[in-house]
């Protein structure tokens, strides 16, 4: 007893206690212990501690189990579920395919949308603190601008565009403040360049020009991969690019190679290779491939962000830059066209619309919110369809839950034996759904112009919530047998017969279900449908000019554009070429203009400077303008809108306007003209759409020049059949002329079609889902139909017997369907409705919704169901009767 | 009567053999040196509870002792029905042995 300091291992004598009996523990361990202290005077404490491990293993078995004898009891119940269960699907391996199958395809579409909605949902929620950044926003005339211009916009020194973030910095409310310009922004320049690195010329685009870097690594962190934010960010001429950017550039093995400080060459200047960073998700508002850290920001105004420090609110930062906003801007509060400072959350950009100069196109948070619903409306077909095969399934099954009921199982074992089923054969769906998810996200980002990664199924919460989602289907579909099938007394079991679809009910549970299911078949039938034909309207819409055989690219100044012009026309397959106004545009800024002699000021000019063949080579008609092929120089016209606007001010007809003066920015005060800017206008010509058809007509003041005074886009029509061949042509002449900015045509219907891109995606992923709708429905009436024509052999047999024709059992069979579908369709009518018109909001020129639509597609579905219907009973009706009466 | 094993029977006759507490531990201690093989308690255990089931042999729990950490031993005693069932074994392996003619 000298070793009394020595105790067994804890953790056996735990275990032992865990497994054991209560009623034996207390035997056997005063055995093992008085043996483990026997041991320790003969044997060593490691010996003696092994010799009791072994001892406690020794006792693992159904002996000192008997706390569990109850689980004893129920082990081979479980068993026998197992095995029934698994019986029952072999049994029927086409109809569980079917309804295997139509789970995973649902289950993964729904998981789908859940992946894109939360992706959306989680926009630029990457950077830390992203609740405390905001982005300020400058209210001037009628828009707001969501970049911050410098004093002197492009002339702007160094100094002087810190100026904002300079003053921001001293604010004990704003932790950080930073600005930069993304070259793919509207006021970013899209900028293309070659890149000089060592022996090898690659094509530079997406760059990010910063002039603060510390400030900037402050609010938006990046990680370095690569070199450090101090070297990156504390010299200026420095270069940081991606990572994805250094794959493509330098192969896979980038990580081994020696690229910190290289010399990098862009357009004769030289910068070095500082770093190389992670590349932002896809889900935050602005993106880069090449960071270009130097002393000023080639722009002439930059998007402006701030951190708050905590305890502040954007609100006493926006009140702070407004009390001393004069010595920011000067002259600020003087111009009336200025409206103020505010500034957005971070997280809010993304779903943020109607701003000037936005970085990327704003989501339209209604066509998440649609594809949310369109998500719920699969999800519910999923579980009324699955519901209502589980029902028939279990129909066919009551003699064998009778049998259960006979050999002793109380309602609560069947009640259990049929959930636990149906939660089994749904979680079998899961490898199903995980290989479809994982294959179909590279075809889904493509679609949605997204980027998700494959492994994104992996990750924990969503394997999580995919298991979870098909425990619950299995539940939901178990749940209705499973209390019914429990309750039923066992002579109704035993001998009753199957009683579905004995008898027409209307108002049945399986009716109501199979009804709700046609409804949202209709519905995102009609509402696809809707959709596909706005694109069509909008696609064929007249746009006042011709889109076809246009191509258009940047040019830098008049000068390179009257050079390459007549460089063009020497090629045959040129038919003419133009300066500026690319039609198809993104809203720009407006200014404002009243007609001389008048109060009424209006604010929604688009004032244009194009030359006449920009009008010639989208041969929009111009009757005035054949005077500048006669010798005139410039002319001043207006378009219809703006001509309307004008004349109803002056009380006159439009066309008197011609010879009048129109003043813009008549709150300008200059030395030449006094206020504002005149213009005589020489003519008027008919509207055409400028821009998107989200947007109604807007005045267009337009100065046409016969030789373009400056440039920066330029149109060329080509008639041609080997468009690679003409393009070639093309890139050869320009190339005479231009050799920094390389050579990047884009075709004008290529940029019109982009305008609604948003739109088109909404479009397909409905055209998808509704596709989907329709197969899972009738994946559900197969297995309903071929059940019910089984069982209904007798009464179709009796009724052939006595005279009735194919047609007339198959009206019968059929009767039902029809009744619920017409139904259906009276119900999905309002709905349908509702939604495209929702969806319609964002045209301003858009279709007139028709209910004939909505009974169409009825028809076409109520057409689609008779037929399998018909089809699927085909089978029962021709058996002779004689055959199926005598079984 | 129900059949016995070749380990309850061996126990069977430690029990009786032995004077004092008769507990699991020390029966397979007794195990050990009669036979000199070596058993495991655990074994000797279920043997035991399928004893007392037939009903061989009866328990109750003893005292406390301190090398138990303070935990209580089960005491086993052979019933009647136990002790007439080896005595039964006895005489009817004698009568066998009897009858072998050139043992001697």
């Amino acid at each position: 007893m000298n070793n009394k300091q020595h105790t067994p291992p804890a953790w056996a004598d735990q275990f032992l206690a865990w497994f054991c009996d209560e009623g034996l523990l207390e035997e056997i361990q005063g055995d093992l212990h008085e043996a483990y202290y026997d041991r320790l005077t003969s044997h060593s404490k490691a010996k003696a501690d092994q010799l009791f491990v072994l001892d406690v293993f020794r006792f693992c078995k159904p002996y000192a189990f008997e706390k569990y004898s109850t689980l004893k009891q129920y082990l081979p119940m479980f068993q026998n579920y197992l095995k029934i269960g698994l019986r029952n699907i072999l049994h029927r391996k086409g109809f569980t395919a079917i309804n295997l199958i139509g789970l995973s395809v649902g289950i993964s579409a729904v998981m789908l949308i859940l992946l894109y909605w939360n992706s959306e949902n989680t926009y630029d929620t990457y950077f830390p603190d992203h609740d405390r950044i905001h982005r300020l926003m400058n209210n001037y005339r009628e828009q707001t601008y969501t970049c911050m211009r410098f004093t002197d916009y492009y002339q702007t020194s160094r100094e002087d565009q810190l100026r904002l973030t300079n003053r921001l910095k001293a604010y004990e409310e704003v932790q950080a403040v930073c600005h930069f310009v993304p070259s793919v922004s509207a006021i970013g320049g899209r900028d293309k360049y070659f890149i000089q690195i060592g022996e090898q010329e690659v094509l530079g685009e997406n760059f990010l020009y910063l002039n603060s870097g510390m400030d900037f690594q402050e609010v938006f962190p990046l990680t370095f991969l690569k070199g450090s934010p101090e070297q990156a960010f504390t010299s200026f001429q420095t270069i940081s690019i991606t990572d994805r950017l250094a794959k493509r550039w330098f192969g896979e093995s980038w990580k081994d190679q020696n690229l910190i400080n290289q010399d990098v060459t862009i357009q004769d200047e030289v910068f070095r290779l500082a770093g190389i960073v992670e590349a932002l998700p896809g889900n935050v508002h602005f993106d880069f491939d090449i960071i270009i850290h130097q002393q000023e920001i080639p722009s002439w105004a930059a998007y402006t962000y701030f951190k708050l420090a905590d305890g502040y609110t954007a609100e006493q930062v926006i009140d702070r830059i407004a009390q001393e906003v004069d010595n920011i801007f000067p002259g600020y509060t003087e111009d009336v066209l200025s409206k103020g400072i505010i500034s957005i959350p971070l997280t809010k950009i993304h779903f943020s619309s109607g701003n000037l100069y936005e970085i990327k196109v704003p989501a339209n948070k209604a066509y998440l919110d649609t594809f949310a619903v369109v998500g719920l409306i699969i999800l519910l077909i999923i579980w009324t369809n699955y519901t209502n095969l589980s029902v028939s399934m279990y129909a066919e099954r009551q003699r064998e839950l009778g049998m259960r009921k006979v050999v002793g199982a109380l309602a609560r074992d069947i009640s259990m034996q049929i959930l636990i089923e149906a939660i089994l054969l749904a979680l079998c769906c899961l490898p199903i759904c995980y290989l479809l998810i994982y294959l179909s996200i590279p075809y889904y980002n493509e679609m949605m112009g997204i980027q998700l990664g494959q492994e994104i199924i992996s990750s924990g919460p969503y394997l999580g919530l995919l298991v979870l989602l098909l425990a619950i289907s299995g539940l939901i579909s178990g749940i209705y047998p499973s209390i019914t099938y429990g309750r039923k007394s066992l002579p109704s079991l035993l001998w009753a017969k199957t009683t579905i679809n004995r008898h027409f009910r209307l108002v049945s549970f399986r009716n109501f279900l199979l009804t709700t299911q046609f409804v949202m078949m209709v519905g995102l039938l009609s509402v696809t449908w809707f959709i596909y034909q706005q694109m069509g309207y909008v696609a064929k819409q007249d746009l006042g000019y011709e889109v076809e055989g246009v191509v258009y690219f940047e040019i830098n100044g008049a000068e390179k554009y009257k050079q390459l012009s007549t460089y063009l026309r020497q090629i045959p397959e040129v038919q003419e070429t133009g300066a500026n106004g690319v039609p198809g545009s993104e809203m720009f800024n407006q200014l404002t203009y009243k007609m001389e002699g008048t109060d009424r000021v209006f604010s929604d000019g688009t004032f244009m400077v194009l030359d006449y063949g920009s009008l010639k080579t989208l041969n929009i008609k111009c009757e005035t303008c054949t005077s500048l092929d006669e010798g005139k120089r410039k002319l001043f016209i207006i378009n219809r809108t703006a001509a309307h606007k004008l004349a109803s001010v002056l009380e006159v007809e439009p066309e008197q306007l011609i010879g009048k003066q129109l003043i813009t920015e008549p709150e300008w005060e200059n030395e030449e003209h006094g206020m504002g800017v005149p213009h005589r206008i020489d003519g008027i010509i008919d509207d055409y759409k400028y821009f998107s058809l989200k947007y109604p007509h807007q005045p267009l003041l337009i100065n046409v020049a016969a030789e373009a005074g400056w440039a920066y886009q330029m149109m060329v029509r080509l008639q041609t059949d080997d468009w690679q061949k003409t393009l070639e042509k093309v890139k050869e002449k320009y190339e005479k002329v231009e050799t920094v900015i390389p050579f990047d045509p884009l075709f004008l219907e290529e940029r019109i079609r982009n305008l609604y891109t948003n739109e088109r995606r909404s479009g397909s992923l409905m055209g998808i889902m509704s596709a989907l709708a329709i197969l899972l429905s009738f994946m559900g009436l197969v297995g309903i139909v071929s059940h019910m024509a089984f069982n209904r052999q007798k009464e179709i047999s009796i009724r052939k017997v006595l005279g009735a024709s194919i047609q007339h059992i198959l009206l019968t069979l059929n009767r039902e369907f029809i009744l619920l579908m017409l139904i259906a369709t009276i119900i999905s009518l309002p709905v349908a409705l509702f939604f495209a018109s929702k969806w319609l909001e964002s045209f301003a020129f858009k279709i007139a919704l028709s209910p004939t639509v909505v009974f169409l597609v009825g028809i076409v579905a109520l057409g689609l169901v008779v037929s399998l219907v018909s089809f699927l009973a085909r089978e029962t009706v021709n058996k002779d009767p004689a055959e199926v009466l005598r079984a | 009567m129900k059949g016995l094993g070749y380990l309850e029977e061996t126990i069977l006759l430690l029990i009786l053999s032995m004077r004092g507490d008769v507990y699991g531990y020390v029966i397979s201690k007794a195990y050990e040196e009669h036979m000199g093989k070596k058993i495991s308690i655990s074994a000797i255990h279920s043997a035991m509870s399928r004893l007392e089931k037939k009903g061989l042999i009866k328990s109750h729990m003893g005292g406390a002792t301190a090398e138990r950490g303070g935990r209580r031993k089960r005491i086993f005693q052979v019933t009647e029905l136990g002790r007439s069932t080896i005595e039964e074994i006895r005489a009817s392996r004698q009568k066998l042995w009897g009858l072998i003619p050139d043992l001697e």
